[in-house]
């Protein structure tokens, strides 16, 4: 079927002197070209490309003018000129301009203090019409710890993707992590957060009715203090059976006020960290 | 009497037999008809994936999805219908694809694919699994119509770059750049 119209469009083209079509074989996104025909008469111009399906009327034999804006996306472009005598065609291809965008992903935005290779960097480098350029390019890739001083190296992009693996330091608090080619500069903040709690202790003390059990100030092994909101588990077991009571971390410690009958246990987690025991009743 | 039965058997195979031959010409028929629906068939190589390894699912869900997005691609374009392109592209490839059929839809242009296979190999998959690269050597016949009228037919094989990124329950393309192109 395919065939039955090629070969006569074909024939038509050889046997009528016909229009022909000439497009530059490789151009740079975000020019624009000319291409040229031969033959004469109305004709029709086709642009298919990766944005663009376009149709205009022409004259065979003049030059075709296709501006910068149609050709800004990189990728294989067909231009395609119907004459009275058929259609010929000419495919060309658009390459990326010089990059000057990245596109930086950096995951993931909260990491716990002083964990190896566990922040991930990745810049795909882009022109300014966010085509991806392939060929290799250095990208600076930067941190900005919140007290201290930029460390930056520089890697070669391959394929148009350049990354890096990073560990967060051992201090809490925001770092700016920059990934650099050309003009574009792109910055993400990584919150470096408390990891689990350590050495987890709780003391107690009598109120009117109940007991006050508190933790000390909670802190991860590095001495960062742990977030508020932080879920620290209390255990009592006491002649009454045993109950769970989850508390928040307020203002560095978790208390909560149990009552208890006779003699008790109160053990404390938070996490997958647990803390010491403590027995309490009967006076104590 | 007998020859009388005879007459009604042979009556009753012929009929039997014309059926047989309808439904098989329709079964045919429908056959054919999906299959000109159906998938493309997705190669996906990861010998040369890194930094992060690919998870069973994963090598199992990006071709399967890459499959499902050339054909909701390739009926888009065919039907000038751009909410096809919903389901799994995002990003720049769903703009640009958008904008194509807005432009075929525009100047009465339609294009149609006859779907050769694709041979992707994931080059790049990113530690924390966000985005994933691949290199798609496509096998299309592509014809441009206007109207009813065809104004070009080629068979190309095309090279991709793809970017993917893994959305609720699916990846997604969200890039697709052709960059070379060689006639077979």
């Amino acid at each position: 079927m395919r065939a039955a119209f090629t070969v006569p469009i074909a024939l038509m083209t050889m046997l009528a002197g016909a229009a022909e079509i000439h497009a530059p074989a490789q151009i740079t996104a975000g020019n624009p070209i000319t291409i040229q025909t031969s033959g004469s008469g109305d004709a029709t111009f086709y642009l298919i490309g990766q944005t663009e399906a376009s149709k205009r009327k022409v004259q065979a034999g003049a030059d075709i003018k296709v501006d910068s804006l149609e050709l800004e996306r990189a990728g294989i472009y067909t231009a395609i000129l119907c004459a009275s005598d058929g259609c010929t065609s000419a495919n060309f291809v658009v390459n990326p301009a010089a990059p000057n965008r990245l596109s930086f992903l950096v995951h993931p935005s909260r990491v716990p203090v002083d964990s190896p290779n566990r922040i991930s960097a990745v810049a795909v480098v882009q022109d300014n019409f966010h085509n991806i350029v392939l060929k290799p390019e250095p990208v600076k890739f930067s941190v900005l710890p919140q007290d201290g001083k930029e460390v930056s190296a520089t890697r070669q992009s391959e394929n148009g993707v350049a990354w890096v693996r990073l560990s967060s330091a051992k201090k809490e608090g925001p770092a700016r992590l920059g990934a650099a080619i050309g003009h574009a500069n792109e910055v993400r903040v990584v919150r470096q957060v408390a990891a689990e709690a350590c050495n987890l202790r709780i003391k107690a003390s009598r109120t009117k009715k109940d007991f006050l059990i508190e933790t000390d100030p909670v802190k991860d092994c590095s001495g960062n203090s742990v977030p508020d909101g932080t879920v620290v588990s209390f255990t009592k077991v006491d002649s009454a059976g045993k109950a769970n009571v989850d508390v928040p971390i307020k203002r560095g410690v978790a208390k909560v006020e149990l009552p208890v009958q006779g003699r008790a246990k109160i053990t404390v987690a938070s996490g997958v960290v647990t803390g010491n025991e403590l027995e309490i009743g009967g006076g104590q | 009497m007998t020859r009388c039965k005879s007459v009604r058997a042979t009556r009753f195979g012929l009929i039997v037999l014309f059926a047989s031959a309808f439904i098989c010409v329709l079964v045919v028929r429908d056959l054919l008809v999906s299959a000109k629906e159906s998938v493309p068939r997705v190669q996906l190589h990861t010998d040369n994936l890194g930094p992060r390894e690919i998870e069973d699912l994963t090598s199992k869900s990006v071709p399967r999805d890459y499959a499902l997005a050339w054909q909701t691609l390739e009926q888009a374009l065919h039907e000038n219908r751009p909410g096809l392109l919903d389901g799994y592209f995002t990003g720049l490839a769903k703009q640009d694809l958008t904008q194509r059929v807005n432009g075929q839809i525009k100047s009465g242009l339609r294009t149609r694919y006859q779907d050769g296979g694709h041979k992707l190999e994931a080059i790049f998959y990113s530690p924390a699994g966000e985005v994933m690269q691949l290199r798609d050597q496509a096998k299309l016949d592509v014809e441009v119509l206007d109207g009813d009228k065809v104004v070009y037919q080629e068979l190309l094989n095309v090279e991709y770059t793809v970017m993917m990124t893994p959305g609720a329950d699916r990846w997604l393309v969200r890039e697709l750049q052709a960059s070379t192109t060689t006639k077979p």
